[in-house]
Order: C-alpha cells, then structure tokens, then sequence
C-alpha cells in the first residue's frame, strides 16, 4: 500500500503538472482557437499580445493597481499586525477575527456589494475603487504571513538596540526592519499577486478604461477563445515559476555560501 | 495613491511606444479631444463598422470612436444606474429594445432628424435608429451530416433524424418564435407568441444543447472547434466561416429576420456626440458599406443604390429568399418580453 | 516598545496601531458587506419575499443543493488524490520533494483562469483527451460543458490547498513511527490505516474544509465550462446582478451562500480554532 501510494502520488502530480504545461506549446501554436496539438508553430501571437493596446492596456493597469494594493496593505497591515502579535490588549480576539475576515466571504458575495457600494460612492469602474476593494481582500493573506515572520523574530534584538539608547523609531529602521525585510516582501508579493490575479470582483467593478488584466481573459475565454490568452498564461506561468523556484535557489546558494565560511 | 496617474503614464511611455505605434489601425492615433465609445461585436462585424461609420464619422467631426467590446444588455441597463459609462452607443435587437425602454435606458430621439425629418420611413422606431437586418440561421458541421444535414427548424428538433449536439443564443426573444416554428406553427402565424407552447418545445431540444452562446466570436469558435454538430447563429458570421474554408454548411430556409438599432445609452456625458453618431450611422453610402462589409441587410432603402446586385445577394433581405424566411414582430410579442426572458433563463438553468 | 507600562496605557497603543486598518475594514469591507444585507430585504420593496422565494420556488434550492453537491464531490476528489500525492511528498527524499513541492506551489500561484483556460485545451472536441480517445479508433465523448469538466477543472484548481494542508501534517508525523509499527509485525495497510490517518486526521479535515469552502462560492470556472443546466449559486447570483439588476434576489442568494460558508467555518472554528485553517 505504501508503494501503491506513492505511484499514484506520482500520476496525482502528472495531474498537476499537465495543464500548467499545455498552456506553453499552445501559445506557440498558428490555431484559432482550442486546437491541440497545434496545427503548426509560429510567434504571432506573441507578437499580437505585446503590440494590441487592448492587451497591453489591461496589463498596464493590473500591474498599477497590483502595485498600489500591495503599498497600501502593507502600510495598513504592519502596526496592525505588530500589536495583535506583540501586545496584550482588550479586543484582541475580536480583531483577529475581523482581520481574517476577507477570506471567509465568498468574492462573488463581495462582488455584488462593491458593485452597489462603490456606485454610491462615484469610485466604479476607477482606479481607487478598485484598489480599496483589492486592498481589503489582501489584508488577511499579508496579516498571516507578516505574523508568522513577526512571531519567529528575537526580541533580544530590538531591547539591546533600546537600552543603548537609540529611539524607538531608529531601533524599527535599522534593527527591526533589516531583520524582518523578507516578511514585509512576502505580504507586499501575496498582496501584489492577490490583487494581479483576482478575478470576480474585478469583473463586476472595473470597467472600460480600467479594465484588469483577469477581466480582459474572460472576456476573452468566452469570445474568441484565440491562443493570446495562451501566450498571456505562459508569461502568467513564466513569471510565478521565477517567484516560486527563485526562493528555493536563493536559499540553497545562501546555505551553500555559509557553510563555505568557517 | 495615485494609480490613475501613475498607470496612465506607464500607459503612454510603454503602450504609447510598442503598442500605438506598431500595430494600432489608423483611427487610434487621431488625437481628437472627444472620443465616443461604441460597443461592438467584434469580429467582422467590429471591422466593418470601424471602416465604414467609424472612420467616416472621425473625419467628419473629429471626434474618435473607441469600439468597446463585448457586446452586453445586461452593461447597458448597468451603466445607466451606476452613472459610469462602459460605452454611450450600442447596438440592440429588437426583444433589447422593448426591454430597454421598459427600464428607461435609452436616450429619447425626438430631437434628432431621425423623428424630425426622417430620412427614410421607420428610420427611428423605439428609441433606435434602424440600422440592418440580419438572420438567425441554421449551420453544421458538413462532416457530421455528410448527407445534409437539419433544413429547417423541425429537423434542427430532430434528434432521432439529425443526433449531434445542439447550440442557440441565449436570448428569449430570438429563441422562443424558433421553437414555434420547429413544433409546426405556421411562419406566418407566429405573433402574438404562445409562450408556453414555446417552452413546451423548448424542452424537447434542451438534452442536446450542449452550451447557450451570448457572443458572435463564440459562436463561431465553438463551430469552428467541432465542439457544436448544429448551431442556431447569425448568418454573417456563417458566411464568414464558409469563407475561411471551414466545413460548414449554411442553411437559409426559415432564417428569423430580425432588425438591428443603435441607440444611445440614457444619461452619457456624450449624448450630443452619441445622437450625431446614429444621424449619420443611417446615411445610404455609410450603412451600404457596413452591410457589403458585414453582410447584414441594410434598412435604410436608399443604401441599395450603393450595393451591387451580387452584394444584395448575401444578405438575409434578397429577394431569393423571401417567403422562406420570417421576420420578428416584437411589438405583437404576446407577452412581457422581460418576464419571457426571466423565464428563460430559469428555463435553461434547470 | 518595552511592556512593562501599564495594561490600560499599552490597550490604548494597541488600539492605535490596529485603528487604521480596522477602520478600514469597516469602510471598505463591513459596510459593503452589510449593503448586500440590506439590498437583500430592501430591493425593490422592504420584506423577507426574496427568502421566502429562495425557500419556496424551487429553482433556488436546487441550485443551493447542486452547488453543495459539487462542492462535496469536489473536496471528496481532492483528498482522494491529495492524500497520495502528500503522502509520496513527505515520503520522498529531500530534493525529490522541493521539486514536487515546486510543482504543486506553482499550480497554486497560477491565476484561475489560466488554469480554466488550459482545461477547456485539452478537454475540447479538438483537444488532447479527445486524440487519445480516437487512437484507440473510439470516438471521444463530449467533454466541455458538463460537470464532468467543471468538476475535474475544480479539482485541479483546488487539489493544492488540499495537498499543502496534507504535506504539513504527514511531514510532521514522525517517520520512525511507521516504521516502528512496522516492525512490531503490522502489515503496511494497517499503518497506513491505523498509524498515518488518524495522525493525518487534522490535516484532513483543514482541506477538506478549506476545499469546501471555497468551491462553494466558485463563479468563473463553471461558468465558462460547467454545464448550463447544472449552475453554481455563485454564477446565478452573477447572472442575476448583470442581466437583470435584480440586486435583491442576488443578495438574498449572497446572504444564504455567505451563511452556508460561515457555518462550516463555524463548525470548524469550534473545533480547532479559525486561525490553523489558513496557517
């Protein structure tokens, strides 16, 4: 049974791994639309991808609001996160809670109460609309991965830093901060990625001249159903296999690099 | 935070340089200080109307006409409650258009030549500017029917003589007199519709309808795909496919005529520019174009003097094929077109 | 940032540090959330009618029961093909397991809809599944738009947090301990059985639950290649918003699918505590 496991763990990862893999020879492919294997191979759609504005533009505007969700949550998330993991105080189970929130509602039950709210408020189909509902579905996912690098760091550090005499501001710039730097990266990217690759609520809330790039694949998907989407998933694909396999690299290099000194 | 500043920057240095530049039709790079936004079905028909009312419009007025797709209802009646425009003219069917004057939608013609001083009879009816007429066909895939497939709608019901699976709009009021037709009433005695005797024979087909399409594109591509062996679609984008060399086949006989309007979003920033559009969306020459172009049927009758008579010939409005076709007649529907529509989609969701 | 001051004081400081993101949830995350509340009784007309419909009429119903369904057969799929994968994770050797690790944290960070995309590539007419079929000279069924095809794409797209929560559970479980049990003259099956599972139980139920969870609200991959006659509660409170602006009937299902989510959080939350689901 143990073998038996382990061979159908390998076929489960076959599962995995194909779909991912379909995307990369299909966006080379000289199909109209879902043919597999491609009928014969060329770039156009490539080239098609980066020179239609109606591509381009989507892109543009998904990284934006992607970058502008992940400063925004990070600012709002750290001292958040620095209390409900440091300190003692009354209400603090009442705002774990709520911080954990934006992950337990279904983004379609969120969909349709921005689509109402930000009508009332003149922000649908804006830019800060957008953001201030990307912003508060990243917070949960920044909260728990900045807690969980707050929770590993030593104190020691920062009361040293404070019994010498440097302010508190100080003791967070060049103490606390260079220590804790990855995590503040992580939540910044889960926020950045949360926000590039939402889907639902930005088809309900963006509109014409900020237009996301997931909408523009919808849209997409449902009408021509043409290889650009593929071409657009493979760079999609591209970028997440540089995000994932990057850290695993750089944390072997640095190893190696340590044990190399004496 | 400033994401609309900084993203429309990053939008002029990086998609100003590879993407206007490269690729962008013509049209893009007018600069003029108004821009209008027209939502289109993309495809043939979204070329068709750039070159021939778009462009022609631009030049006129200098004010560009962004085409914005895809094409949707459900956007129009949105827009117009939110107060943030997707687009300020559309193009709407004629069950759309009952339905859209029912919730108010749409802008009121009165002062436009359109009513004032019609340039042809009918030119504005409900709030539209009649525009083209075009066809709900049968197509198949020639492979699948190598003997000939469904010629009219009762065989296209047929899932004994003809088994494949099925595809139709996703759209009641085009719907429902088909599967009238298909259960025997006569062409020509279809309206007021007996809407429960349309679902009756709705039900019939519903097994074999694989997917309900809501986008000409998609049409087309799920045809294309071999996904559909028998597809209820508009004939242009048939034709189209049959001039790609795809292996599909066409069939006229029964095709449901039905009118096209455009009509301007209630309420748009734009409207002064929106109602010029549809004044001169209507022109002979214009619409002639558009229709060579897009093989619809113009509705303007003056447009012929613009079309050859092999041109004419494609289109659903011919004189071949009069008496094998039949036409909506939406304001004798036989029922609250809303409500019918409701129905449908629960219909289809069951 | 010392904590010897005194509890009021350091509750103050506390507050202070968390008012601006709290105040933020609140703007721009409670009062949207109440409005669908409130649209659900209040549009067009104030009254419970748009749940008396969901409860009566029974279009909704099976609708909510479809969706419950798929979202069982789902997280049930998952964990009958997350458990093997995990567990030749956990069993694997080091560097074996980071690049299997790497393969499934790469599914997981690919968008939703590449992922739909991709399925709809390879179950079409003209797709690989369908030239494999028609080697054996048979002809391939219809694949695209049924809930066999919604069904496997959803599978795929969740089976990651159903192989992560499991990856936890069994790297930590001791590896000597099978074997150990082994040892004492156990047949393999019944470590598995009697050894791995219930260690593993903990593991299990988070992605179960998590799988649940979020396949319940599941909006863009059944609608772009389910089945039209077998639609998500999440696609027909969408459809409802976008075709008919019938913004009451959409919140009341949004509340009744908000409602359904809370209460298998709840149950879990009781259980284990919320704040393990997600860690």
């Amino acid at each position: 049974m143990h073998l038996a496991l382990i061979l159908l763990g390998a076929v489960v990862l076959a599962f995995v791994a194909m779909p991912l893999l379909i995307v990369v020879p299909m966006s080379f492919s000289t199909a109209v639309s879902l043919e597999f294997p491609p009928p014969g191979w060329w770039t156009g759609y490539y080239a098609a991808y980066f020179s239609d504005a109606r591509w381009t533009t989507p892109t543009l505007n998904s990284l934006g609001i992607a970058a502008a969700v992940s400063v925004l949550t990070v600012l709002l998330v750290t001292p958040a996160t620095f209390a409900v993991v440091r300190h003692r105080f009354v209400g603090k189970g009442l705002v774990n809670l709520a911080l954990m929130l934006p992950l337990a509602v279904p983004h379609i039950v969120m969909a349709i109460g921005y689509y109402a709210f930000l009508a009332d408020i003149r922000l649908l189909q804006t830019f800060p609309g957008i953001v201030l509902a990307h912003t508060a579905l990243s917070v949960p996912l920044a909260f728990l991965v900045l807690s969980a690098n707050l929770k590993g760091f030593d104190r020691g550090l920062e009361r040293a830093a404070l019994s010498l005499g440097a302010t508190p501001a100080r003791t967070f710039l060049h103490v606390t901060m260079p220590v804790l730097w990855p995590g503040f990266a992580a939540a910044a990217l889960f926020a950045f990625v949360q926000s590039f690759d939402e889907t639902v609520v930005a088809l309900f809330i963006s509109g014409r001249d900020t237009e996301t790039l997931p909408r523009k694949m919808f849209d997409s998907i449902r009408t021509t159903a043409d290889p650009v989407i593929a071409v657009v998933s493979t760079l999609l694909f591209a970028a997440v296999a540089v995000l994932v396999i990057a850290p695993v690299l750089w944390r072997a290099v640095s190893r190696r690099r340590s044990e190399a000194r004496p | 935070m400033a994401p609309n500043g900084f993203s429309r920057r990053a939008a002029l240095t990086l998609g100003g340089g590879v993407a206007a530049g490269l690729a962008a039709p013509p049209f893009r790079r007018v600069r003029a200080a108004e821009v209008l936004h027209v939502n289109t079905w993309g495809g043939i028909w979204e070329r068709a109307a750039i070159k021939n009312l778009f462009e022609p419009f631009t030049r006129d007025t200098g004010v560009e006409i962004r085409p914005v797709s895809p094409v949707s209802f459900a956007k129009l009646a949105q827009q117009v409650r939110s107060g943030a425009y997707e687009f300020d003219v559309t193009t709407l069917g004629a069950g759309e258009i009952i339905r859209a004057n029912q919730a108010n939608l749409l802008e009121k013609l009165d002062n436009t030549d359109l009513v004032k001083n019609p340039p042809f009879l009918g030119a504005a009816f409900q709030n539209g500017a009649s525009s083209h007429a075009f066809a709900t066909v049968i197509a198949y895939q020639k492979a699948k029917y190598p003997n000939g497939g469904p010629q009219n709608w009762a065989d296209f019901w047929n899932l004994q003589k003809f088994p494949g699976s099925r595809c139709m709009q996703r759209y009641a009021a085009r719907i429902l007199p088909i599967a009238l037709v298909a259960d025997g009433v006569p062409m020509d005695k279809l309206y007021p519709l007996d809407i429960n005797r349309a679902f009756a024979s709705l039900d019939k087909i519903k097994p074999a309808v694989r997917t309900w399409w809501t986008q000409g594109q998609q049409s087309q591509q799920l045809l294309r795909d071999g996904e559909i062996d028998c597809i209820a679609l508009w004939h242009a984008r048939t034709l189209e496919l049959i001039d790609q060399n795809q292996p599909v086949e066409i069939v006229w006989n029964q095709a449901e005529i039905e009118r096209a309007y455009w009509v301007v979003a209630r309420g748009t920033p734009n409207r002064d520019n929106a109602l010029r559009y549809l004044e001169a969306s209507v022109k002979p020459e214009r619409v002639a174009g558009f229709c060579r172009d897009s093989a619809n049927g113009p509705l303007n009758p003056a447009a012929f003097n613009f079309l050859s008579e092999a041109e004419a010939a494609r289109m659903p409005t011919a004189p071949a094929y009069r008496g094998k076709v039949f036409e909506q007649d939406i304001l004798n529907f036989g029922g609250d077109v809303n409500a019918a529509t409701q129905r449908f989609e629960r219909w289809i969701g069951t | 940032m010392s904590a010897s001051l005194a509890p009021a004081r350091s509750s103050l400081r506390s507050w202070l540090l968390v008012a601006p993101l709290i105040v933020f949830l609140i703007a721009f995350f409670l009062v949207p959330l109440a409005q669908v509340a409130i649209m659900s009784v209040s549009d067009p007309e104030w009254g419970l009618g748009h749940y008396v419909e969901i409860a009566t009429d029974g279009f909704h119903l099976r609708v909510l029961a479809d969706t419950f369904l798929t979202a069982l057969i789902v997280s049930l799929c998952c964990l009958l093909l997350g458990f093997p994968l995990a567990y030749a994770m956990a069993a694997a050797p080091p560097a074996l397991a980071a690049a299997m690790m790497v393969v499934v944290t790469m599914s997981f960070w690919t968008s939703f809809l590449v992922r739909t995309y991709a399925w709809m590539v390879l179950l079409g007419s003209r797709g690989p599944v369908a030239h494999l079929f028609s080697w054996f000279g048979l002809t391939a069924p219809e694949l695209l738009f049924t809930r066999f095809s919604s069904t496997v794409a959803m599978t795929h797209i969740l089976l990651p947090y159903m192989v992560l929560s499991l990856y936890g559970v069994l790297k930590r479980i001791e590896p000597s301990l099978p074997r150990s049990a082994a040892s004492l003259g156990a047949p393999p099956s019944s470590v598995i059985r009697h050894v791995v599972l219930p260690l593993a139980a903990p593991g299990i139920v988070n992605g179960l639950t998590l799988v649940f969870v979020l396949c319940l609200g599941f909006y863009v991959t059944p609608i772009l290649l389910g089945s039209p006659r077998e639609q998500m509660v999440a696609g027909v409170i969408g459809q409802q918003v976008e075709e008919f602006l019938a913004f009451g009937e959409a919140s009341a299902m949004a509340v009744v699918l908000l409602a359904s989510t809370l209460v298998v959080l709840g149950l879990y939350h009781r259980r284990f505590g919320l704040d393990r689901l997600w860690g």
